[in-house]
């Protein structure tokens, strides 16, 4: 199946800001931060469709995954 | 307080304003705004807060002008590297509005001054350029009831949101500090001085709308700005009731000092 996945800020360095993935049925969110590469300790904010979403959700066809990290430069 | 002949003029177009007028400038005058970190968030929120004619004003700095600060940190000029920040800004300050009055602070915040320190102000600006001090700030100013704006920016992108008392908090999204060296620094990757000027000013604002009670404020919604692509993007967010500060079974009690990491540390 096909989701979206938007990148922001910092997270960057781990992809563009936009792709489209083609991942396995039941694919969890966390099952995609690690296929990104993302260490498994970076805070982030994860949004599915706009929606605060848990590290187990179960990604569905067509579901857009947004992901914010804490910035503290100043 | 009657505001005096020069101060009608002097705030002039921002009394004629509906949200100000005579009232919302005497609210200003008496009004004490705290800044931590003089640096690039918290040089473009000095500058206006003193314009506006905020009546007093904290600073709190530890840190001497170095010439890498210059880029960014507006308040500072070249003749002020090697000066105290507190000083440089401080002289700033006088020279745009001799009427504020400004509190310095020599130091860091820890986890032994801040609370007294934040006490004494109605607003904080967290101006602070690491995170073990922006989770102290939101710590203290939910023990101390404070409203805070907390911002953060890196390359050319900002974060900012408003704390009030009964809100949401840094820790309802960003539960603890991340692990030293997996999130990145300013001085590993970089900030463009823009983004600090844009984010600190918005966080001024905050300070300035909440002490005249207008418009809306930045509560329960993080900000997130990219320069680069010209993107604002709004997320929005409820207290939480695991939140290890302010939710249902707090696992905080008291203020944490965590090891620092910060943007300006010189190879």
């Amino acid at each position: 199946m096909r989701i979206i996945v938007k990148l922001f800020a910092n997270l960057r360095d781990f992809g563009p800001k936009y792709q489209e993935l083609d991942v396995p049925d039941n694919f969890t969110l966390k099952e995609l931060i690690t296929r990104l590469g993302i260490p498994e300790n970076y805070p982030m904010i994860r949004l599915v469709n706009g929606d605060f979403a848990e590290l187990e959700y179960s990604l569905k066809e067509g579901d857009t995954v947004s992901l914010f990290p804490p910035i503290a430069g100043g | 307080m009657r505001l005096t002949n020069e101060q009608i003029e002097r705030y002039s177009r921002q009394i004629i304003l509906k949200e100000v007028g005579g009232k919302g400038q005497e609210k200003l005058l008496n009004s004490k705004v705290l800044v931590i970190g003089a640096g690039g968030l918290g040089s473009p929120a000095l500058l206006y807060l003193a314009s506006a004619g905020v009546g007093t004003i904290g600073i709190v700095d530890g840190d001497k002008v170095d010439i890498t600060n210059l880029q960014r940190q507006i308040i500072h000029f070249t003749e002020d590297v090697n000066k105290e920040k507190i000083y440089s800004a401080k002289e700033k300050i006088a020279k745009i509005n001799p009427h504020v009055r400004v509190i310095t602070y020599n130091t860091k915040v820890n986890a032994s001054n801040i609370r007294e320190i934040v006490r004494e102000f109605d607003f904080i600006i967290d101006g602070t350029d690491n995170f073990p001090a922006k989770f102290l700030i939101n710590d203290a100013c939910f023990f101390e009831k404070k409203p805070f704006s907390h911002g953060g920016i890196l390359r050319f992108q900002g974060q900012t949101f408003t704390y009030l008392p009964e809100n949401a908090c840094y820790r309802c999204i960003f539960d603890s500090p991340p692990p030293k060296g997996v999130v990145p620094t300013c001085s590993e990757a970089g900030i463009i001085g823009v983004m600090a000027g844009l984010l600190g000013v918005i966080q001024a604002s905050e300070a300035i709308k909440y002490i005249l009670s207008a418009g809306q404020l930045l509560t329960n919604k993080l900000l997130f700005v990219d320069l680069l692509n010209i993107e604002f993007r709004t997320i929005n967010f409820k207290k939480n009731k695991n939140c290890p500060l302010c939710g249902e079974n707090p696992k905080i009690k008291d203020l944490i000092d965590y090891e620092t990491e910060i943007c300006d540390l010189k190879n």
